[in-house]
């Protein structure tokens, strides 16, 4: 039993870390840019299918396509934020939710035009493995995905704490104004923002491929959990994002093992129902009123 | 007297919209006009809530469906007239909005949209597992009584047009009545900025709650119309995500927070969604989504309070040589 | 004279920011004060303690005899506290009249009468010629004289005025001063939060002094000038001296 718990957690774990990649580029936007990324999941799934077509027909590893992936969706990232994201800004909420959620529809179907709804999937020679700690077993692809994206969380806390850039960054976030004042460039600090958190997504995509397969649609789980994170970590907040990914991919494990197999889902509601009616603003919210 | 230009436009579109089943008579084409008022009607339901008062649901479809359930269960179970079944679906629909707004009012904006898509999600969820009650997911189809006008069914597909016909009208009236009263204008003034609408004596929460109960009722009763004409339901089609878009798409391109806005939309959107399917046939399902989020980014960009501007602009242009007026319609005293 | 508002003792933390201490001062019916302070005192967290946007860790706030704490916002307004903000707030998308008749709902659903309660007090703050224009296309001073319109269509018995006169020229500062005194005739208890002190010294006879989040002095407007307290939060230890009655500091 207690093995049973024990194998829950710890698979658990392993997929939270992908949640955290994904929860944690949705927080970075929201906090920084102060919109909400309807699109987040289409972004992992792009980082999936190049992964997909590098492993399939140049023979590349899906860890190594890391290395194509990040770099093309943070161009991507920057694209974004100087063309569309920039001209919605101050508009209000409809025109920001609309867009982002547009583009969600928009890659979600031209990916189903070009490939199809079929499943992809990528084989490597550690796909099958698992190591054993005792009697939990934990599958070394998911193993490797949990620790680049705890390097890359930590990456990223690095960068934002102690670099100019991303000191800027949070300075940004926190006040937009006093930050102009101070001469930090508002859409220099957006392209950033929005640019490494479409690198992490495209980063969980390659992390996913050893042992998930990529379809359209294959973003929208994820993005649904990320959301839920995010607010259960509270707004803004990247720590809360990792934290509450975390306890989230754990809690869908254990509901999956003890309620049944749909039972993730209903979990993951559940959370954020419960956050909605007791604390809103999240484990690390502040005062509202 | 001279009656005003509005009147006579209006007037002459009340005559067309009601021959036109007579004048055409493909089945193709009514379905088509049938398909139009029925989601112009859903999204004038929407656009009450999201258009005026700017709480952006993507979760309408939670009350589609529980609209559809409801009669559906009523009739198959208990034999009771889909009429009466659409009012208990309304009824029901608007029951449910209240927790659901209890929650879901907590969080503002984009969060406020993401919990109402969850809402729609759990709903569709809870009906996938219930087989013994609402037939899982599988659904069914609807007993073939013929033609049963005591029971919503109809062999002249003419039928179910004026029905539709008639809860658009009913949307819009009701729309406009509450557009010139005290309601419309605490709705706006939630919409524009909650707590200055606090300052002078708006109970938000409150005028929140009852729009959300109004657009639930309508749409509600959308879902028991919806599944009458397919004589099908199941908990994908009931719940389907794409109904909760297209109710929000509607307002956005045709118009938000506007009477005619919506109808607007789906003349457009369903307009396009034709064309799509007999260029490309109904195999590639991806094409129609992706010309719809082609036109949404558009509008989002370049209009974005929807196309009724335009064409009031064009108008205004054309007829009274007037200034262009490139934002929002404005709501006057 | 009655109490039109008592505040006791209120205090409010934010984080670990102490924004009012135990700010305690009263208003009489009929009467007009000013509430002054550096930036940053604790004068706008007030209105916002008194009128329900945010809850007072303690103390209590009672507005004609009856408690607020604890009341949402539009309760405040039923109950006759209307208030401005200091970045004014129209609804953007509606016109003047409609704006100001959102307000005159409060006390009568019926829209002709709204209109016409509405028509009154855009008239009274001199926006009539403008009652139709959008209310996003109007220049800052003409949104605060909508601000103002808008409250006062609530049929308030107490108005909270938050620095209505930022930013305007000498001329406009006495159409402001003149609005004030008209409706300070009128019975309307005010309070009102300021810098310009030529317009303070015109309309109030009472001024409370906030530095800090606490009061720091409380008079005529020749107590307050004088007080060694108020020259030196605003000014610094510096200037602080004793004033003799010649000093023509009013």
């Amino acid at each position: 039993m207690l093995v049973t718990v024990a194998q829950a957690v710890v698979n658990g774990l392993l997929i939270g870390g992908i949640y955290a990649l994904v929860s944690i580029g949705v927080t970075l936007i929201f906090g920084v840019v102060k919109i909400v990324n309807f699109a987040q999941g289409e972004f992992v799934m792009i980082g999936m299918y190049i992964s997909y077509f590098l492993a399939t027909y140049l023979g590349i590893d899906p860890l190594a396509s890391l290395i194509v992936a990040m770099p093309i969706l943070f161009v991507v990232g920057v694209l974004l934020q100087h063309f569309l994201i920039r001209r919605v800004l101050g508009l209000g909420d409809m025109p920001q939710i609309f867009l982002t959620f547009a583009l969600s529809l928009l890659l979600i179907n031209v990916t189903l035009l070009l490939f199809t709804a079929n499943y992809r999937t990528v084989q490597t020679s550690y796909t099958e493995t698992s190591i054993h700690l005792g009697e939990v077993y934990v599958p070394v692809a998911k193993l490797i995905a949990f620790v680049v994206a705890m390097v890359l969380s930590g990456a990223l806390w690095v960068f934002l704490h102690a670099t100019d850039l991303g000191k800027a960054m949070r300075a940004a976030a926190q006040n937009p104004d006093v930050a102009m004042l101070m001469g930090i460039n508002p859409d220099r600090v957006f392209c950033v923002a929005v640019g490494v958190s479409l690198a992490l997504a495209g980063a969980a995509g390659c992390l996913l491929m050893p042992f998930y397969p990529a379809y359209p649609l294959v973003g929208q789980v994820f993005v649904l959990m990320a959301f839920v994170a995010v607010v259960f970590g509270t707004l803004g907040n990247v720590t809360g994002a990792l934290i509450a990914s975390l306890m989230m991919g754990v809690a869908e494990s254990l509901g999956v093992q003890f309620v049944g197999a749909d039972s993730g889902l209903i979990v993951v509601f559940m959370m954020l129902l419960l956050t909605l009616a007791f604390r809103p603003s999240g484990l690390f919210g502040g005062w509202t009123r | 007297m001279r009656l005003r230009r509005g009147t006579l436009w209006l007037g002459g579109l009340i005559v067309i919209v009601l021959a036109l089943p007579l004048i055409v008579t493909s089945h193709f084409a009514i379905d088509i006009f049938i398909r139009v008022l029925l989601f112009a009607f859903i999204g004038v339901a929407w656009n009450l809530m999201g258009g005026y008062a700017k709480q952006l649901s993507l979760g309408h479809a939670a009350y589609f469906g529980l609209g559809a359930y409801t009669s559906t269960i009523l009739l198959i179970r208990f034999d009771v007239s889909p009429w009466i079944g659409m009012l208990a679906g309304g009824i029901v629909a608007m029951l449910a909005s209240l927790p659901i707004g209890a929650l879901c009012f907590r969080l503002r904006g984009p969060y406020f949209a993401i919990s109402t898509i969850a809402t729609a999600q759990v709903l569709m969820l809870l009906f996938l597992k219930f087989r013994d009650f609402a037939w899982g997911a599988e659904g069914t189809t609807m007993p073939n009584l013929g033609n049963a006008p005591l029971m919503m069914q109809f062999d002249a597909k003419s039928a179910y047009y004026y029905i539709a016909l008639g809860m658009l009208a009913l949307g819009l009236v009701i729309t406009y009545a509450i557009e010139r009263s005290w309601m419309g204008y605490y709705l706006v003034a939630v919409g524009e900025d909650e707590d200055a609408a606090e300052a002078i004596g708006v109970n938000a929460m409150r005028i929140k709650r009852q729009i959300y109960m109004i657009s639930a009722f309508l749409t509600g009763m959308a879902g028991t119309f919806y599944v009458q004409y397919i004589y099908f339901i199941d908990p994908q089609t009931a719940f389907s995500f794409n109904i909760s878009v297209e109710a929000a798409l509607v307002s956005i391109v045709g118009g938000i927070g506007t009477l005619w806005g919506p109808v607007v939309g789906t003349v457009l959107l369903e307009a396009t969604s034709a064309l799509l399917q007999s260029w490309f046939g109904s195999s590639h399902g991806g094409v129609q989504l992706t010309v719809y989020s082609l036109i949404l980014i558009t509008v989002i960009l370049w209009r974005p309070s929807g196309l009724l501007g335009v064409f009031t602009d064009a108008y205004e242009r054309v007829v009274h040589a007037g200034r262009a007026h490139a934002r929002e319609p404005t709501l006057d005293g | 004279m009655a109490e039109a508002l008592i505040i006791r003792n209120i205090s409010k933390r934010f984080g670990g920011l102490r924004a009012v201490q135990d700010l305690d001062f009263s208003v009489g019916e009929g009467e007009t004060v000013a509430l002054i302070g550096p930036n940053g005192a604790g004068k706008t967290t007030s209105f916002n303690l008194i009128t329900g946007f945010h809850r007072p860790d303690s103390g209590s706030v009672l507005a004609f005899g009856r408690e607020l704490v604890g009341l949402r916002p539009h309760d405040v307004c039923t109950h006759g506290l209307a208030r401005t903000f200091q970045v004014a707030r129209p609804f953007g998308r509606m016109t003047v009249l409609a704006n100001v008749m959102t307000g005159a709902f409060l006390r009568s659903r019926k829209p002709e009468i709204a209109r016409e309660r509405a028509r009154e007090t855009i008239e009274f703050v001199g926006l009539s010629a403008k009652q139709h224009t959008a209310a996003r296309d109007l220049t800052t001073i003409d949104q605060r004289r909508l601000e103002m319109a808008r409250a006062l269509a609530t049929n308030p018995r107490l108005l909270l005025l938050d620095e209505v006169m930022a930013g305007l020229n000498p001329a406009e500062i006495d159409q402001a001063v003149t609005l004030i005194g008209k409706l300070s005739k009128s019975g309307l208890t005010i309070v009102i939060v300021e810098h310009v002190m030529r317009a303070i010294m015109a309309v109030a006879r009472h001024i409370v002094v906030l530095d800090h989040g606490q009061k720091i002095a409380e008079g005529t407007p020749r107590d307050v000038v004088a007080n060694q307290d108020v020259i030196r939060a605003y000014l610094g230890t510096g200037y602080a001296h004793v004033a003799t009655p010649g000093d023509g500091a009013c």
